[in-house]
C-alpha cells in the first residue's frame, strides 16, 4: 500500500518533467541529432532515476544538460565509425537543418566557438534566461552574461563581414563542445 | 547593429520553432514502470533509518574521496596530474584551521590520527583534500554542539552553531555541477578551504537536516554527529 502511494507521487513528480519531452526532443534536434526522439526518451529515462536531483521548479536546464551530453557522447562514437563504400562518413554528426537556416547566419554561427554557439542558441532558440542558461552550462549567472554578450558581438562582427568575405564555406559543420 | 536585431533574427531562424506535443503517454508508462529513484522521499517513505544512511552516506562518500582516494597514482590521470603528496595535503589541513573554527573545548585532530603524515609516503591526493578534511572536521564538531545545544536547551548555543554551519555550507561548501565527474574540483581553486559535494541530493539532505535542526528538532544533526565523527 504504502509502496503505490510513494509510486504515485513520484510519477506526479515526474508527470511535470515529462511534460519538456518535446523541448529536449527539439533541443536534440536543433544540435543536429538525427534520432532526436531517442535522445529525449534517455534523457526522461535518467530523469526518472535520478527524479531527486532533477529540479522540479525549473527542470528545463538539467534536461538539456543530460541531452547535451547524451548528444555529444553520441557524436564522439559516431567519429569513431568508418566510412561507408561511398566514403560518406555514417551517422557524422550533422548540422541542426543548416538547409532552413540563412546561409549568411549559419556561416557566422558555425564560425563561433562551440561554447559561445551554444550559450546563444539556448537563449535564442531553446528560450532560457541567462540565469537558466548558465545552470545548463554548469557556469554562473555572470560568467554567462559576459559570454553572451561577446558571443553577440563576435556573432555581430562575422555578420557585418560577412557579405565581402568570400572564405565563409556554407557547408561547414556544426559541432558542439563539452561546457 | 544592436544585440537585439542579432537575437531576433537568430530567434526566426530556429529550425525546430515549436516542439512537437506527439502523445507520449506509452513512453512515460514504460519509463514509470521502471524501478524510481531510491533516494526520493515520498511522504510515507521518511524513515528514520533512511534518513539515518542518507547522512551517513554524504559524509562517509566526502571523507573517503578525501582520504582514501589517495592510494593509487592512477589518480594523477583523473584529475589530470592536479596532485599533491601527503606532506603538501597535510600543510593544507593544517592552514586551513587558522581559517576555520571548532567549538569551545574541542581540538582539531592530530593530523596523524587521520592519515597525514608529514612524510611523503607514496601516496597522492588531489589538491585542496587537507582543506576539506578540515572543513568537514568543523561541521561535524558544530553539528555535534549544536546537538547538544538543542538537547540541554541553549539557545545562545544553539543560534552561534547554527551561524557556524550556515557560514561553512555558504563560504567553503560546493556543490559539483550536474553530471560532473567524481572527483571535480573547482577552477580556479578557491582561496579558503572547501569540500565539494557530488550533485546527488546529498548537500540538500544536510541543508534540510540544518532546517530541521533550526526549527527545533535535534535528531538529524545528532545522527549526523556520532556517525560522522573523525575518530
Amino acid at each position: 500500500m504504502t509502496d503505490t502511494l510513494d509510486s504515485h507521487t513520484d510519477e506526479e513528480r515526474f508527470r511535470a518533467v515529462f511534460s519538456h519531452l518535446g523541448a529536449v526532443a527539439a533541443y536534440a534536434r536543433r544540435r543536429g541529432n538525427r534520432d532526436a526522439d531517442a535522445v529525449a526518451a534517455e534523457v526522461m529515462t535518467i530523469a526518472w532515476r535520478r527524479l531527486a536531483d532533477v529540479p522540479l521548479d525549473d527542470p528545463r536546464p538539467w534536461l538539456y544538460a543530460t541531452a547535451r551530453n547524451l548528444v555529444l557522447a553520441d557524436a564522439r562514437r559516431s567519429s569513431f565509425v568508418t566510412t561507408t563504400e561511398t566514403g560518406e562518413p555514417v551517422g557524422a554528426i550533422q548540422a541542426p537543418e543548416v538547409l532552413e537556416l540563412d546561409p549568411v547566419l549559419g556561416v557566422a554561427l558555425r564560425s563561433l566557438s562551440p561554447l559561445d554557439r551554444e550559450a546563444l542558441l539556448l537563449v535564442a532558440w531553446e528560450d532560457l534566461t541567462p540565469t537558466q542558461a548558465a545552470r545548463s552550462l554548469g557556469i554562473n549567472p555572470t560568467a554567462f552574461r559576459v559570454r553572451l554578450l561577446r558571443a553577440r558581438r563576435r556573432l555581430r562582427a562575422k555578420l557585418a563581414g560577412a557579405a565581402n568575405d568570400d572564405r565563409f564555406d556554407p557547408n561547414a559543420h556544426f559541432e558542439m563542445e563539452a561546457s | 547593429m544592436s544585440n537585439r536585431p542579432i537575437m531576433s533574427r537568430l530567434r526566426r531562424a530556429n529550425p525546430v520553432p515549436r516542439p512537437r506535443d506527439g502523445d507520449a503517454a506509452d513512453l512515460f508508462a514504460r519509463i514509470t514502470a521502471l524501478p524510481a529513484d531510491p533516494r526520493l522521499e515520498g511522504p510515507r517513505r521518511r524513515r528514520p533509518l533512511r534518513r539515518r544512511r542518507a547522512v551517513v552516506l554524504a559524509f562517509a562518500t566526502l571523507l573517503l574521496a578525501a582520504l582514501l582516494a589517495s592510494t593509487a597514482v592512477a589518480v594523477s590521470h583523473w584529475i589530470g596530474g592536479d596532485v599533491v603528496e601527503a606532506p603538501v595535503t597535510r600543510h593544507e589541513y593544517l592552514d586551513a584551521q587558522k581559517q576555520l573554527t571548532l567549538p569551545p573545548g574541542v581540538e582539531w585532530p592530530d593530523p596523524l590520527e587521520i592519515g597525514l603524515s608529514s612524510e611523503p609516503d607514496n601516496s597522492v591526493t588531489s589538491r585542496g583534500a587537507g582543506g576539506s578534511m578540515a572543513v568537514l572536521i568543523s561541521m561535524n564538531a558544530w553539528e555535534c554542539y549544536w546537538a547538544e545545544a538543542l538537547r540541554t536547551g541553549e539557545g545562545a548555543a544553539a543560534r552561534r552553531a547554527q551561524a557556524k554551519l550556515n557560514a561553512l555550507l555558504t563560504n567553503n561548501v560546493l556543490e559539483a555541477p550536474a553530471g560532473a565527474h567524481e572527483n571535480w574540483t573547482p577552477t580556479p581553486l578557491p582561496t579558503v578551504p572547501f569540500a565539494v559535494f557530488a550533485h546527488d541530493g546529498g548537500l540538500d539532505f544536510v541543508r534540510g537536516t540544518y532546517d530541521q535542526a533550526a526549527a527545533g528538532d535535534p535528531r538529524g544533526v545528532a545522527q549526523s554527529c556520532r556517525a560522522n565523527a573523525p575518530r
